[in-house]
């Protein structure tokens, strides 16, 4: 049942969100759809391997606009296409998620603690939260900013050409909620993603305990109410069936669930619906 | 072709068993860490967005595609002027302004070029600008740096009789 599941959720996953120019699409459609109607090629490793190549030929025909949870599919691909036929498939699939799961977050830690100029110093929230269309309600709902104010700060943060000063420039406002957002945003992401990083890779093995599960739920469930990539929410979610024992049917419902509650996130706009009941 | 038949008690016995269970698993997350050090030396060196490439920089800079853009500049005898992006030009346009190497700006040009000549207009050159817009910290404010610039000759095709 456990590794049933697991597929099955993959499976869908490919057909919520069609991917690739038209010589690859169909295919990953119809290759998904089968396994969701055909057990036997549900289970078989072919199956997976045949949507890791076709994944793989979407990223390479669009390089490098692919989003890095097709990436993360392709590998997931593969790590189902090898588990399949391994001889204790389940105990490798649960290896194999925890690896991925660790190492994407690893990566992302670095990328925001190390790598990036703009990232500890709250300039990345700060800029994202004013100028992403897709933030507008929430910056509203959790920053404390009327619709008026986004548009003014939108018009401030206009770029100006390499040198040029502005003969009378006005900072963005920065209303106390919208300060507090930035800082929880910038800090809270930060800390969630080194959590689970170190939960998912630290100490190694297949078996995952409460800490793994909190983590990775805690980060599905808060993240993906804001961030509109459900796709990368929903591989992380199926990785984490992947971590339930099979007596563990809670856990795997708690999993399923969340992953139910990402796509309601991103088919119902709720902190629209909200700014407009406060308003 | 293999199917899922059993689930084992997950001991594994035999040392032999043991790597064939490592090398299962091992494998797609070398793959995950060859492919994000790559990207990681391709930003540095390369100016490919952090966002893109597989190497996890998503949400964690403003250097993505939203702060990035591309301007198409045409001359020829008795013109030159800036090009508006049609959404002919658009993918190219994309991918150009996430990852500027030479080789997609010259796409890009080419395919300007050549979209001006079949509208009539001439081309002799197409230059490819790629922008990105960079933010101060105090105050908050942004500007535009250009990353990186090529000229492209457009070379008239050969009219068939």
């Amino acid at each position: 049942m456990g590794v049933e599941l697991i597929l099955r959720l993959t499976a869908v996953e490919l057909l919520l969100r069609p991917m690739g120019p038209w010589g690859v699409r169909p295919l990953i459609l119809a290759a998904a759809g089968l396994a969701l109607l055909s057990p036997r090629t549900l289970s078989s490793s072919l199956t997976w391997y045949a949507l890791t190549g076709l994944v793989t030929a979407r990223i390479v025909a669009d390089w490098p606009l692919p989003d890095n949870h097709i990436y993360l599919l392709t590998y997931w691909c593969l790590a189902l296409a090898l588990s399949l036929g391994a001889t204790d498939p389940v105990r490798t699939l649960a290896t194999s998620a925890r690896l991925l799961i660790g190492t994407a977050f690893l990566m992302a830690v670095i990328w925001k603690a190390l790598l990036s100029p703009d990232y500890l110093d709250g300039r990345f929230f700060r800029v994202t939260w004013l100028t992403d269309p897709r933030f507008t309600d929430a910056v509203q709902l959790l920053g404390g900013m009327s619709a008026a104010q986004l548009t003014d700060n939108r018009e401030n943060l206009a770029p100006l050409p390499e040198g040029a000063e502005p003969l009378n420039h006005v900072a963005p406002s920065d209303p106390p909620a919208f300060r507090y957002l930035v800082l929880m945003s910038t800090w809270g992401v930060l800390i969630l993603e080194a959590m689970v990083a170190f939960a998912f890779l630290f100490p190694a093995g297949a078996r995952a305990g409460p800490f793994h599960h909190l983590s990775l739920l805690l980060f599905c469930g808060v993240t993906y109410a804001i961030a509109p990539v459900a796709g990368f929410g929903w591989l992380l979610l199926t990785m984490g069936v992947a971590l339930c024992r099979a007596d563990q049917r809670a856990l795997r419902a708690a999993y399923v669930v969340t992953w139910f509650l990402v796509l309601f996130y991103s088919e119902i706009p709720w902190a629209n619906l909200m700014v407009s009941w406060l308003t | 072709m293999t199917h899922l038949s059993s689930v084992s008690n997950g001991s594994d016995s035999t040392p032999a068993r043991r790597i064939a269970g490592h090398w299962r698993t091992i494998i797609p997350t070398a793959l995950l860490l060859g492919v994000a050090a790559t990207q990681m030396v391709l930003v540095k060196v390369a100016d490919l967005s952090p966002w893109k490439g597989g190497g996890f920089g998503m949400f964690a800079t403003t250097d993505g595609t939203a702060f990035r853009y591309v301007r198409l500049f045409v001359d020829a005898p008795e013109r030159s002027e800036e090009l508006n992006i049609t959404e002919s030009l658009e993918f190219d346009a994309v991918r150009a302004q996430l990852f500027p190497s030479r080789r997609f700006l010259t796409r890009l040009g080419e395919a300007a070029g050549a979209r001006e000549r079949r509208h009539g207009r001439e081309a002799a050159t197409v230059r490819v600008e790629v922008w990105r817009v960079e933010f101060s910290d105090q105050p908050l404010r942004a500007t535009g740096r250009r990353l990186r610039s090529l000229t492209i000759p457009i070379v008239r095709q050969p009219q068939a009789n």
